[in-house]
């Protein structure tokens, strides 16, 4: 390879890596500015700043942070229709992920959500410790909290929000260790989703 | 080189063990009694082991119910000897895959998914008596020991054929790669085979039905076979393995040892009787486990095994949770009618009433299916989910 045709396939290796970082790179919400999350209707308008993290969980989902990922990730799931799964499925046949339904309940989105966990990380411990009706997005919906062990053998805790609107479930998740993350954390999950609006 | 030719003389005798005709497991070698490790490697493995278990024994998934350890405890003793077993660790993990393992300083792993797949203490002493064989020939450190030297191999031969001007000895060194990589991957399959003759070997000279092996295998794969149907995928063949198979094919594994039980011990107590009471107090966790793992067809061969000496309540429920899990409109009918089984043979079981009302209410029967979940309320006023099933299901109202 001539040195004329290797510096300009190095120049093109460099402009493909310029042009392909903003893609990959983890994404900034600023406190006040109002964000569009997943390409759907949804929109927050975040109280204080957050990170975006750009490896999202599927289609229409994606995953904010304070410290990083899985010390307190907010989870956003947005407009996912009947016979969709939650999240990504690493194989539609050896291994399907379980979907929204046509029929299911309020009530059922914590299982909907347990049985995703369990079955994505092959975990054996997770408990759903309560839930309520609690309006989300100004409609009837539901708020719960859960714990569990994670494949990572660290206890963590959650509490989410989640309203079916035609059939389409909103929901948002707040994951976060056991320990010192859960609680420091848990007002801010609050106050952010609290200004989630659905234009 | 003389490490590779000595590796490849002890293949070649495993590969005389494995095709040696078959008839009963001989009884196990003399216990040796305590083994302390030899040599750099040993030594480094059982570091490694030692700093494992150290954390396993903080890890939250461990199940500390000292009844339900002391009894796997029992059935690992019944199966290998007193002496043998007294200085193994057990750890019951609450993981719902159907596995177990020992670690090279005497650690065993036990799952409850495998806790849930096997029916009588025969069954379980198989697989522990499998692992323990595994553990007092010391597989892990002749396989570190033989992935070392192949690999050794491997880099010399790459530098000599990098240096070799023709296209020859190329083409000779990617041979000679998968060559060596199928011997390796030939070798752990042949300790798999090793170990099965030795977990049979213990089973014979125990006091449990040494059938029972072969059965674990023919309810794996009829599980496995299950599952499939019910993704829609094609019947997985048990004859065949792949290249890179960790273990002997199912079905060879329940063929070998239906041979190597002693016809002699067909008689012998399985332990069934006992075994379902010892894991009575944690059979509703293990299969509330499985049913929400999204399996639905293994999950439905499991209840149906379970069901075998008869339905219980608590079967019907889980059925019904996974039929209405599920969710298509059939399955809710279904589910249905198996919560009312539940609650016919139990009528103070909540959750039945719970999973009736959901199901009810998705299937057009909305007035009846209240009744259900204001029944759900009144037995379990304190569930976690009461507010949100009060919603569905308010109280009625008082007559004036």
């Amino acid at each position: 390879m001539s040195v004329r045709r290797l510096r300009r396939s190095a120049l093109l290796f460099a402009a493909v890596t310029m042009i392909a970082t903003p893609v990959a790179a983890n994404g900034y919400r600023e406190k006040g500015k109002q964000v569009v999350i997943a390409g759907s209707t949804l929109r927050v308008t975040p109280p204080r700043d957050w990170n975006l993290l750009s490896i999202r969980p599927g289609k229409k989902a994606e995953t904010w942070t304070l410290d990083g990922e899985q010390l307190n990730d907010v989870t956003w799931y947005a407009g996912i229709a009947a016979d969709e799964p939650l999240v990504r499925e690493i194989s539609r046949k050896q291994k399907p992920l379980p979907k929204l339904k046509q029929s299911t309940l309020l009530v059922e989105i914590p299982e909907l959500l347990e049985t995703t966990y369990r079955t994505e990380r092959q975990i054996g411990d997770f408990q759903v410790t309560g839930s309520a009706p609690d309006p989300f997005l100004g409609q009837p919906g539901i708020r719960f909290s859960y714990s569990y062990v994670d494949s990572d053998h660290l206890p963590r805790r959650g509490e989410a929000r989640a309203t079916l609107i035609g059939g389409k479930l909103y929901m948002a998740t707040f994951d976060a260790p056991r320990t010192h993350f859960f609680d420091r954390s848990l007002s801010d999950f609050r106050a952010l989703t609290d200004t989630a609006t659905l234009s | 080189m003389i490490a590779f030719a000595r590796g490849a003389a002890a293949l070649v005798a495993l590969l005389a063990i494995a095709a040696a005709p078959i008839g009963k497991a001989p009884p196990p070698p003399p216990y040796a009694g305590i083994y302390q490790p030899q040599g750099v490697d040993e030594i480094g493995a059982w570091r490694e082991a030692d700093e494992d278990e150290r954390a396993l024994a903080n890890a939250p998934e461990v199940i500390r119910d000292e009844a339900l350890n002391g009894y796997v405890r029992g059935v690992l003793c019944a199966t290998v000897g007193k002496d043998r077993c007294a200085a193994t660790r057990i750890y019951v993990l609450r993981v719902p895959v159907f596995n177990a393992s020992m670690s090279p300083n005497g650690t065993m792993r036990v799952y409850s998914g495998l806790l849930l797949r096997v029916r009588n203490e025969a069954e379980l002493g198989a697989i522990l008596g499998h692992e323990f064989g595994h553990f007092e020939r010391r597989h892990s450190l002749e396989r570190f020991k033989a992935q070392r030297t192949g690999t050794d191999l491997l880099s010399w031969a790459a530098v000599l054929a990098s240096m070799a001007p023709g296209y020859q000895a190329r083409a000779g060194y990617n041979t000679m790669r998968w060559s060596v990589y199928g011997q390796l991957y030939h070798y752990g399959r042949d300790q798999e085979r090793e170990a099965d003759l030795l977990g049979l070997g213990y089973l014979n000279g125990g006091t449990l039905r040494p059938q029972a092996a072969a059965s674990v295998w023919h309810n794996v794969m009829a599980e496995v076979e299950a599952s499939s149907r019910a993704r829609g995928l094609s019947k997985p063949r048990y004859d065949l393995f792949a290249f890179s198979a960790s273990h002997p094919p199912s079905a060879e594994r329940a063929a070998t040892m239906e041979a190597l039980a002693d016809p002699q011990g067909d008689g012998r107590d399985d332990g069934a009787d006992r075994y379902a009471k010892a894991l009575a107090p944690w059979l509703p966790t293990f299969l509330d486990d499985q049913i929400k793992l999204n399996d639905f067809g293994a999950s439905d061969y499991l209840i149906a095994m379970l069901a075998e000496p008869g339905w219980t309540p608590r079967l019907w429920l889980a059925r019904g949770d996974l039929y209405r899990t599920r969710g298509n409109p059939r399955d809710l009918v279904n589910a249905a009618e198996f919560y009312a089984n539940a609650i016919a043979a139990d009528a103070t079981l909540a959750d039945a009433y719970r999973g009736l009302g959901l199901s009810l209410m998705k299937t057009g029967r909305p007035s009846e299916g209240r009744t259900a979940l204001r029944r759900y309320l009144h037995l379990k006023p304190d569930a976690p989910d009461a507010g949100m099933i009060a919603m569905l299901a308010p109280a009625e109202p008082v007559e004036p």
